[in-house]
């Protein structure tokens, strides 16, 4: 039975998911190459070399989008990440209740991002916003939700609602890891929780925080639903991530070569990201061994 | 260990006070839900208790049929992929053949792909082959979405079977394909179900994807039609909305709390071996 080899069937087995694979990931990804040097005219599609990135590169409103894509991101990872290994933390010491903290901690993950960016959208109405009205006299009334820097911030806090338990999940996974006994024997020797922290927590779980960082970091660079159901990218452009800058210029302005090179953009910024992923990924393991 | 008690005190106080933030937009949203007509935002506990939006919503307008798109494209893309991932997982887990690993590394890579940058060029190619706004295209294209993940996780279930089990069928006389029906699948298939349902729970709560590929009324899914919704109902018919929004809640949630487990594990495996 060992190293059983069924001549042509293990083949015939991986094909179909094979097949779909390349229909559906591999091919639109080289494809959306193609579509980006070429522009549609009159309903026939022509080349035009990299005419579709030199527009885009000397557009003001890429580097808007490319500059709200950098500070989203920014704030996205960095609070999700922060938030998600204190609560790790808090759920690795063994508390009875730890089951029931799950269960609610991943519901906003398995909800459909329209639905939550739906709710979201309700709490910062502007007259009738649940929060919107709760904070209303720290920022002077103003509505959040019609200035720039405050929808900014809506998103994030929304995206960052939806994404903390995968993070948490990853941290918690690389807390547990950690043999008890490193912990106890640190406590004996009178370090207080801070110490332990620092000189023993963080430095072992540094690994394992690189790589949720960089996946988080994947999931906001791709991540639009939340972003079109709670400002569809406004107001104005304020809240335009690269993802949305492409939704519209396909759908609503029917730019597709123009939107295929922004997707083209993405997919080596999403690329690079996989790279340094993958190796964040492997120094983890190579450490955990 | 009184310095463990206050501990535990404090981390339950915290993390209840969390739960509270996660769990507020859901609780919400189904109050909002049982408001009468034009009263959502006068009080957040409901002065009378109606079930009236959600009688509306299912007696008229488009969103019974885009619940019933929303469940073919779910369930459909969802049974695709799990038999091509049942078949693939079965075969890397049970054979050595020459490829192996270029084919698993294949189906990792393709795992870091996006779905988002895609969709462009899905949409072109679908304009082209006249498959917009067809069931056919989406049952593909969710069906191929959820490959590689539950290629991953069916690959394990498949390990757990202990080979002495196939081994005895084998030696009985039977074929790779009745021990493969008769002995594996009994023992793999509350897997492969949960596997099936999780990614129809992906499937269902897909937004962006039907966003793009359907534009036609009677094809939507429902999270597109909340979308629509959203735009036409919103300021004036809030109740009626969040009752749309929380029908489409409510197949994601029992599921989940039926198969915590497996949901996790997805989402570990995802990013772990991705």
């Amino acid at each position: 039975m060992k190293n059983r080899s069924g001549g042509i069937y293990p083949y015939l087995l991986v094909l179909p998911a094979l097949l779909l694979i390349l229909a559906v990931t591999l091919y639109p990804s080289i494809y959306s190459i193609y579509l980006s040097l070429t522009r549609i005219r009159g309903g026939v599609s022509e080349f035009v070399g990299l005419d579709n990135f030199n527009r885009i590169l000397s557009s003001p409103s890429f580097y808007e989008s490319l500059q709200v894509t950098l500070i989203f991101t920014f704030f996205y990872v960095l609070l999700t990440v922060t938030v998600a290994y204190g609560i790790a933390l808090m759920l690795n010491s063994g508390l009875k209740l730890t089951g029931v903290y799950m269960t609610i901690i991943f519901l906003p993950w398995i909800l459909s991002e329209i639905t939550t960016g739906v709710v979201w959208r309700w709490m910062f109405y502007p007259k009738e916003g649940i929060i919107q009205n709760l904070i209303a006299p720290l920022f002077n009334n103003v509505a959040l939700i019609t200035r720039p820097a405050g929808a900014l911030t809506i998103v994030i806090a929304a995206t960052v609602w939806r994404s903390i338990s995968f993070a948490m999940l990853l941290l918690l996974a690389g807390l547990q890891t950690i043999p008890h006994e490193i912990n106890e024997a640190a406590e004996i020797d009178g370090a207080d929780g801070l110490s332990l922290f620092r000189y023993i927590t963080w430095p072992l779980m540094l690994p394992t925080t690189v790589v949720t960082a960089v996946f988080i970091l994947i999931q906001g660079i791709n991540g639009v639903g939340m972003i079109l159901s709670i400002t569809e990218g406004g107001p104005g452009r304020a809240t335009e991530v690269l993802g949305i800058m492409m939704y519209r210029q396909a759908m609503q302005y029917f730019n597709f070569g123009f939107a295929a090179a922004i997707s083209v953009i993405l997919l080596i910024i999403n690329l690079i990201l996989a790279a340094f992923y993958l190796r964040a990924l492997r120094r983890e393991s190579v450490l955990a061994a | 260990m009184k310095r463990k008690t206050i501990r535990s005190l404090l981390y339950n106080t915290l993390l209840m006070i969390f739960c509270l933030i996660i769990l507020f937009p859901v609780v919400y949203s189904i109050l909002v839900s049982l408001h009468e007509p034009k009263t959502a935002f006068l009080s957040i506990i409901p002065q009378r208790w109606t079930l009236e939006n959600y009688a509306r919503l299912f007696s008229h307008g488009q969103f019974p049929r885009y619940i019933l798109n929303s469940l073919i494209n779910g369930l459909g893309g969802a049974v695709v992929t799990t038999l091509a991932a049942t078949l693939a997982a079965y075969s890397l887990a049970r054979f050595q053949f020459k490829g192996k690993a270029a084919i698993e590394a294949f189906i990792l890579g393709m795992m870091l792909l996006p779905g988002l940058t895609n969709l462009i060029p899905i949409f072109k190619l679908a304009s082209d082959l006249k498959l917009l706004n067809t069931y056919t295209l989406m049952i593909l294209v969710f069906g191929a979405y959820g490959v590689p993940l539950s290629i991953w996780i069916m690959k394990g279930f498949f390990e757990s079977v202990p080979k002495v089990l196939e081994e005895a069928a084998a030696i009985d006389g039977a074929n790779p394909v009745q021990t493969f029906l008769q002995v594996v699948l009994p023992i793999t298939i509350p897997g492969l179900i949960a596997t099936l349902l999780v990614n129809f729970v992906y499937n269902w709560n897909n937004f962006i994807t039907p966003l793009i590929l359907i534009n036609k009324t009677s094809m939507k899914m429902a999270t597109v039609g909340l979308f629509d919704f959203q735009h036409v109902l919103e300021g004036n018919q809030d109740e009626l909305l969040a009752a749309a929004c929380v029908v489409i809640m409510i197949p994601a949630i029992i599921l989940f709390l039926r198969l915590r487990d497996y949901f996790l594990r997805g989402m570990t495996e995802g990013a772990v071996k991705g």
